[in-house]
């Protein structure tokens, strides 16, 4: 009985939390003109199109948002890679040597995600407005690569790689740069990949930052690119809500495909 | 040896050490700076102000009521996202029959990027939109959510835990499955109620990632952004007009970027400072 009370219950949070994406995903489903259509009085079909239509993502591909989608695709994978190979390097660098300054430059990596991005976005952007990179792929892809969050994650694990395996790599002859490449990173496969998820994340989630730097057509993300649709006065909502459901199910194939390592990467950043 | 092995660790840091000063902790020294300038006409280019601009900042009244709206903001929306995030972690570690599936419905929005879960609740909003059409059903009067001063705080509230809540809600799932089984097995068998071993048993042990969600809430809550600019760009009358969009709008549409740097400076400071008195709070009770 009490079981049953407490799925219940659970149930309906569960249904409550999901309502507003199941409409948005309905309506993605109906032309624009009917979006406003069906919450008068509210129904079944509110929530559900039974002659879904396909014809607001096929408007998408030819649109402002699907250009955008694109390059908020392109940006998060720059990010993920070279982001990833500048951590994970910088990572080793602090895990595998011992070295008189260590402590201090741990104290820099520690100080540089204590400080909130998002609060240094608007010096950040007049620094790169005096570099001409507004308006550059490189400019967006920039402050995602150095992320102390992901350097800190791979040092932990890498701290747990036993030293004789090291110890006898270097006396067969293998080099630093051979010990990280063949020893470490086969080994750190989930924390590279729970900081990957880190980076990657970061990037697609961004707001602020592609406000501030990347908003002409060619540059323009995602999430920037569904807002200015919103705001205009006569707006398809069928395509805002196409574009949202991309912009949505992309993040999730990812975060769903890497599950174990997401909850892994933040269960371990809030314990220690 | 040491020495050498340094060289070496350096130049696997450089890359790293480079990006983080250069985009992470020069910006931050330089809106410190900068905070200190102003342009003048008069003498052409930039000239030292002193603590002009705080002044400037202080007198000003929008300034302090977009201070007065994030400090209610603040004490509004962080005990309730930690209650909330806490009470379901609670009931999802529960076992009972669809308890995983109902946990990800709630984990869901992590996916949606902020910016689009604000354009989804703007529709949602809308004098026609759906949550009008939820009231009406249940036989309430519509409401005017977005263009009501007393109205606009709680709109961003429910949309910002909506995205939020089940994100914090992972870290206190991870430490609750840390109690251990014993633990919980021996507060049933001594007759503790429900309420009981929630207050008594579960919640002094999650402590720490309690205390983690509640200062990286308080942080992120003190940095919203988009849902201000895409929703209701501060209004109505300055009532949503939190620091981190009222340093937005004086940077780009007024156009005074030293004043800008100094509301920088202020936000990092009260943020530092919030989260300081926290750390205190919850050392002082242990």
């Amino acid at each position: 009985m009490k079981r049953a009370s407490l799925s219940v219950l659970g149930g309906v949070v569960g249904i409550l939390f999901f309502l507003p994406l199941l409409w948005v995903v309905t309506n993605s489903l109906r032309p624009g003109s009917e979006t406003f259509a069906n919450l008068n009085p509210l129904s079944w079909q509110t929530f559900l199109e039974l002659r879904p239509t396909l014809t607001n993502y096929s408007a998408l591909l030819n649109s402002a948002i699907g250009r955008a989608t694109l390059n908020s695709i392109v940006v998060s994978a720059a990010t993920v890679v070279i982001g990833l190979a500048i951590c994970a390097t910088a990572a080793f660098g602090l895990a595998a040597f011992q070295f008189r300054g260590r402590g201090l430059v741990f104290g820099i990596v520690v100080l540089s995600f204590l400080v909130p991005f998002d609060a240094i976005a608007i010096p950040l952007s007049t620094m790169f407005r005096d570099w001409h990179l507004t308006n550059t792929f490189a400019g967006l892809v920039l402050p995602g690569i150095g992320n102390g969050m992901a350097i800190f994650l791979l040092r932990q694990f890498f701290l747990g790689i036993p030293a004789e395996l090291v110890e006898a790599a270097r006396l067969d002859g293998l080099g630093w740069f051979g010990v990280f490449r063949w020893i470490y990173l086969p080994l750190s496969k989930p924390a590279l990949i729970g900081a990957g998820l880190m980076l990657f994340l970061f990037q697609w989630q961004a707001y602020v930052w592609p406000l501030l730097i990347g908003t002409d057509a060619k540059h323009i993300l995602g999430p920037v690119a569904l807002s200015n649709l919103q705001g205009q006065n006569f707006t398809d909502y069928g395509l805002v809500f196409a574009g949202a459901v991309v912009l949505t199910v992309i993040p999730l194939v990812v975060i769903a495909g890497f599950q174990r390592y997401f909850v892994q990467s933040v269960s371990s950043t809030g314990l220690k | 040896m040491k020495q050498r092995q340094g060289l070496i660790a350096l130049a696997f840091l450089a890359p790293a050490l480079v990006c983080l000063a250069v985009l992470r902790i020069v910006p931050a020294i330089s809106a410190v700076v900068e905070s200190f300038y102003t342009e003048s006409l008069l003498r052409g280019g930039r000239v030292f102000a002193g603590l002009g601009n705080y002044t400037d900042l202080l007198s000003n009244k929008d300034f302090r009521q977009s201070i007065g709206v994030t400090l209610l903001f603040t004490v509004l929306v962080n005990p309730i996202q930690v209650a909330v995030s806490f009470l379901l972690a609670v009931l999802f570690t529960q076992r009972a029959a669809g308890a995983k599936l109902w946990r990800t419905l709630v984990i869901l929005p992590i996916a949606t990027p902020p910016a689009v879960s604000a354009v989804i609740w703007s529709v949602i909003y809308r004098p026609d939109g759906l949550a009008n059409g939820v009231l009406e059903r249940l036989g309430l009067p519509a409401q005017p959510f977005l263009t009501s001063p007393s109205q606009v705080l709680p709109s961003l509230i429910v949309l910002l835990s909506w995205i939020g809540v089940g994100y914090w809600m992972l870290f206190l799932i991870a430490g609750i499955q840390e109690v251990p089984e014993e633990v919980r097995e021996a507060a049933l068998l001594d007759g503790a109620g429900p309420w009981r071993r929630m207050v008594s048993v579960v919640l002094p042990l999650v402590r720490r990632p309690l205390a983690f969600v509640l200062v990286a809430d308080t942080v992120s809550n003190l940095l919203v952004f988009a849902p201000v600019q895409i929703l209701t760009k501060g209004g109505p009358n300055g009532n949503s007009n939190l620091l981190m969009y009222d340093v937005y709008s004086r940077a780009y549409a007024i156009g005074d970027i030293h004043v800008a740097q100094a509301e920088v400076v202020i936000l990092v400071a009260l943020t530092l400072a919030i989260v300081a008195g926290q750390f205190r709070l919850l050392r002082g009770d242990q």
